[in-house]
């Protein structure tokens, strides 16, 4: 398939992980993070997820997949 | 429970990313092998996530974190033994057969391999399942987003559930419509992706917790952080099943079935862009498998095991000098209190929907809902922001497992019911066609069956039973058409019907323990108690299975044999092994498949 998923993987985590880093980072001496042992997840989780989606994104952008569709496909050679 | 902006926004950007890959990828469809077998041109690592994530749904992620807490670190054995030899084994032995045999799905195969009826007992009792399965899914989901008020405030209560499930059924519709069995595939990635994510920081703070998994084991009775002690017999451990039960049962039959003849997942390995690929789809699919119990069997055990909200460290210092004193009056007493009563932790006492009274059992005890477990431990250590990713996650996981039973009631359907049997001439974009409306179609029977669903206090159990009629005698076909040139089409068709029938009368004549007959079994008569369900569950399939065997046998031996030369490329005795002389020794399944079994075993022993 002409689209690779390590596009669509990487921009959902760029996102998701920027929106929680951000968040956390906002509400970094919140009251909320007393249910979570005073651990700011969304602030170190977000830039795990961050990083993994940029990681992913670069990969995906890099590596150029066969173009679609493949002739002959494997079963008809 | 309310949400706030940021949790909703979470979910809304995963949303938008599984209906936008649908978008996508619409314009490659263009024949029905881009739809139905993704052009087969997906490589071997998209794949092998997507296999593992096609089984991820609401069987895998609330009933395993439901059995954690009920029965402990001993479910694991539905990975350990029940997934990986299985998986191994189809990558290593059955994959060059289903790939290179040039069959379009696993009924298909059954045709090629035997004749016309033994395909038809497969695709149609295929296509009943996956609708069924999917249909669990979906009431599963619906019904959990109900328990937690994931809607409240935004949509009158009575009409939760019914959003909920139309809401998913279209989701899903959508995506499928568009892009095929490729949009599965990615999007089942995706969601392999989010649900690590969002349940990886969940374990990591609950074992912070509860102190690790010494802390566990200290909290724990000791039957449930040994996933072997007490195997020896069905009555010392808490799965009720001895270990010839657990092995033969789950282990050999009910595993083999599953993982080797499922179309579900051997359609995911089929996509691969190459032979060699598609071998090592379900190996690569073995790596994580076996450390997701850590990720959705372990918060079952956190669940159970924590005690407070929050422990302070004072909190903290008590419970270490409470344990000490216990500790300090002798080994024989120190998990004598916790054996009789097993604990619940957080786990909430389930509720009658219908007026809101707790549900007693015939003894006038509580019953805990273990289905929550996963859910109620998500909002306990989950603030806002995460707690979007988690509830992602969860929804993710019972997306994945109605997506891959969609895609592949239509592949089944489109192929092996509509153009075997109804419309055997028509045009390619006529089959394309006909694979959408089929989409369309297996959503709306889940929709049904969904409604439809039972009332089993643990989805597992339900779903287990149906496997067992369909999946356990399936492997006997299977492993004598593939490995056994004798074996004939009538005697296949006539060992699956003899099979089949053999799960239903076993499970007529037995019930377990403590429970009324009727829909758990003893419906014809009682001659056999089992401890619990689980243990009748797996003897029907070894009985299933043995049944199909010796009949299969028995027939093949008085019928005719196919001439060999029809059979090469379908019989492992008659074809030409997979050449691997161009592989380095690291590129070659069998290389992946001794490094899998490996770690299993280290696996088993660290847990023992």
């Amino acid at each position: 398939m002409g689209l690779d998923i390590r596009i669509p993987l990487g921009l959902i985590f760029l996102v998701i992980g920027g929106i929680m880093t951000i968040f956390g980072f906002i509400t970094r001496h919140s009251a909320i993070y007393s249910r979570s042992l005073d651990v700011n997840l969304n602030l170190g989780w977000g830039l795990i997820m961050f990083f993994f989606g940029l990681a992913m994104y670069l990969v995906g952008r890099r590596q150029r997949w066969q173009d679609d569709p493949v002739n002959p496909r494997p079963w008809e050679r | 429970m309310t949400l706030s902006i940021i949790d909703w926004l979470i979910m809304l950007v995963y949303f938008i990313f599984v209906l936008g890959i649908g978008f996508a990828l619409k314009r490659y469809m263009r024949t029905s092998n881009d739809f139905f077998l993704a052009g087969r041109s997906i490589p071997a690592w998209v794949c092998g996530l997507a296999f593992i994530s096609a089984n991820l749904g609401a069987q895998e992620v609330i009933g395993m974190g439901a059995s954690g807490a009920k029965y402990g670190i001993n479910t694991s054995h539905f990975y350990w033994i029940g997934a990986i030899p299985a998986m191994v084994f189809v990558g290593i032995f059955m994959m060059p057969f289903y790939y290179g045999s040039k069959a379009r799905s696993v009924p298909e195969y059954l045709r090629l391999r035997f004749d016309e009826k033994t395909r038809a007992v497969n695709a149609f009792s295929f296509a009943i399942m996956t609708v069924l399965s999917s249909g669990i899914s979906m009431y599963a989901m619906a019904l959990l987003i109900q328990t937690l008020g994931l809607f409240r405030g935004i949509i009158p209560d009575q009409y939760i559930f019914h959003v909920s499930v139309f809401l998913s059924a279209i989701i899903v519709l959508i995506y499928i419509f568009l892009g095929g069995l490729t949009s599965a595939i990615y999007n089942e990635v995706l969601q392999f992706f989010l649900i690590v994510a969002g349940f990886a920081p969940l374990v990591w703070i609950g074992l912070r917790n509860v102190g690790g998994w010494q802390g566990i084991r200290h909290t724990l009775p000791a039957a449930m952080t040994h996933s072997w002690r007490g195997m020896a017999h069905a009555n010392t451990n808490t799965l009720g099943v001895e270990w010839i039960g657990l092995s033969m049962g789950l282990g050999f039959v009910l595993s083999f079935g599953y993982w080797c003849t499922d179309f579900l997942v051997i359609q995911r390995a089929m996509a691969a862009d190459s032979e060699v690929s598609a071998r090592r789809v379900p190996l690569i699919a073995a790596i994580p498998k076996m450390f997701f119990p850590f990720l959705v069997i372990l918060p079952g055990l956190i669940a159970v095991s924590v005690t407070s909200k929050v422990v302070t460290p004072e909190q903290k210092n008590i419970s270490v000098t409470q344990q000490a004193a216990t500790a300090a009056t002798g080994p024989g007493t120190t998990t004598a209190p916790l054996e009789d009563a097993h604990p619940h932790g957080i786990v909430p006492e389930k509720v009658n929907p219908l007026n809101g009274q707790p549900v007693l059992d015939s003894n006038g005890q509580p019953v805990y809902n273990y289905d929550l477990a996963i859910p109620v431990l998500l909002l306990h250590y989950f603030p806002t922001g995460i707690l979007g990713l988690g509830l992602t996650a969860l929804l993710a996981s019972f997306m994945s497992g109605m997506a891959g039973n969609v895609t592949a009631f239509n592949t089944v359907w489109t192929y092996d019911i509509y153009q075997a049997y109804i419309n055997k001439k028509a045009s390619d974009s006529h089959y394309l066609w006909m694979g959408r409306m089929a989409t369309i179609g297996g959503i709306l029977l889940s929709i049904a069956a969904a409604y439809a669903a039972t009332n089993f206090n643990n989805i597992m159990d339900a779903l287990q039973l149906v496997f067992s009629f369909v999946n356990a005698p399936l492997f006997a076909t299977f492993l004598l058409g593939m490995f056994w040139k004798r074996t004939t089409g009538h005697a296949a068709f006539a060992g699956l019907l003899a099979g089949t029938a053999a799960a239903l009368v076993h499970h007529g004549l037995t019930i377990p323990a403590d429970t009324a007959s009727g829909i758990h079994g003893g419906w014809i008569t009682i001659v056999h108690h089992y401890p619990s369900d689980m243990a009748q569950n797996f003897w029907t399939a070894i009985f299933a299975f043995s049944v199909n065997m010796i009949v299969t046998i028995g027939v093949s031996l008085v019928t005719r044999p196919r001439e060999d030369h029809e059979l090469v490329g379908l019989v492992y005795s008659l074809t030409p092994k997979p050449v691997e002389s161009h592989l380095e020794w690291y590129q070659k399944p069998s290389t992946l498949a001794y490094g899998v079994l490996a770690m299993l075993v280290i696996l088993n022993l660290v847990f023992a």
